[in-house]
């Protein structure tokens, strides 16, 4: 279709150059205020599990036993019952069966 | 229609072309997203709606950040008429526009002078800006980054994207009912983006009289 021909068009002085200004600063503030607050709360989300991470660590290096295979209790139950690890007693007790569906739980 | 018929251009091709893909990737979107909120089907088949869902978000996200860019003077001036009021909105508020007199009763009754948009459109426009922003925006979290939000954020996300979606949708459908009914800014839109100057000046007399102007050539 033949654009070209029309007669009438929009005045481009519709919008003054101080409206132009106005509104266009109200947007992209409205804009910006939201992601600055979300950007704000992330880090502020990271600092929380960074720190929860540093205890951890502090605990773990307070602690006399650091890892499961140096824990005695466990050492004793595959000594004296369970074989080895992956071993067919403790693949059937401590392994799980299989995926479950959880999205209706 | 006589032959030397006086136009106006209401729509040139940047509103046509970004408006063509709005329809193309928002459509769509409704669909796979009420799909998306009924679970009707089983899990492979909700999973395909997903990912058309995100697709066509991610096309819609592409065309509204252009158009912002590209067309930034054009949405500045869509902001302006948009949130423009006077007493004549609350008029045309109280008798809807006299539509429902047309269609229900078939009467036309006397209507408070419109300028671009109309009242009804105004609104339409608000809750497009505001709630096409809100959409966007949570849906890129929702889907790209939902362990990186703080806890509690991510539903909030949700809900904010449920409500906007169903206001967007229901809107919608008054706006194609009414977008094809209105058959001379059907074709101003989809076609060639003109429209008759005498029927500007019926349905959209404060546009005529304060906007627009003659081309000298
Ligand atoms: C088949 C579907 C659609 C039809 C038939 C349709 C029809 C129209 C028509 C005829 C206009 C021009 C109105 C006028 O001249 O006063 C228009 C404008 C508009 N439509 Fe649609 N539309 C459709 C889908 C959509 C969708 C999905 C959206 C976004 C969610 C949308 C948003 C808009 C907006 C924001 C405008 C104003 C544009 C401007 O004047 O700058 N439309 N539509």
């Amino acid at each position: 279709m033949k654009e070209e021909r029309y007669q009438y068009e929009e005045s481009p002085s519709y919008v003054s150059r101080r409206e132009f200004i106005a509104i266009s600063g109200i947007v992209i503030a409205i804009l910006a205020l939201p992601a600055v607050w979300i950007r704000s709360a992330v880090v502020k989300r990271n600092s929380y599990i960074r720190a929860r991470l540093n205890g951890l660590y502090k605990d773990d290096a307070g602690s006399k036993v650091r890892v499961s295979h140096g824990n005695s209790g466990v050492a004793k139950l595959y000594k004296d019952f369970a074989g080895h690890p992956l071993s067919e007693v403790s693949e059937e007790l401590f392994h799980t069966q299989s995926y479950v569906n959880r999205t209706r739980i | 229609m006589s032959k030397n018929q006086s136009w106006i251009l209401k729509h040139p091709w940047s509103v046509r072309s970004f408006h063509y893909l709005l329809v193309l990737s928002f459509i769509p979107l409704a669909i796979t997203g009420v799909v998306l909120f009924f679970k009707p089907f089983d899990q492979l088949t909700m999973n395909l709606y997903m990912r058309i869902h995100v697709v066509t978000g991610v096309i819609l996200t592409l065309d509204a950040v252009a158009y912002f860019i590209i067309g930034f003077t054009r949405v500045i001036a869509f902001v302006k008429r948009s949130f423009s009021f006077s007493v004549n909105d609350i008029k045309w508020f109280s008798i809807l526009g006299g539509y429902p007199q047309k269609f229900l009763l078939g009467k036309k009754v006397p209507v408070p002078p419109m300028g671009k948009y109309n009242s009804g459109q105004k609104l339409f426009g608000i809750c497009v800006l505001i709630g096409g922003t809100i959409l966007i925006a949570t849906g890129w979290g929702l889907w790209g980054f939902p362990h990186i939000l703080p806890h509690g954020m991510t539903a909030l996300f949700g809900t904010l994207h449920l409500v906007f979606g169903w206001i967007l949708i229901l809107f919608l459908l008054v706006h194609v009912f009414l977008g094809i009914y209105m058959f001379d800014d059907f074709k101003a839109m989809f076609l060639h983006g003109k429209i008759p100057y005498e029927e500007a000046k019926e349905m959209a007399p404060l546009w005529v009289e304060t906007e627009i102007v003659k081309i000298e050539r």
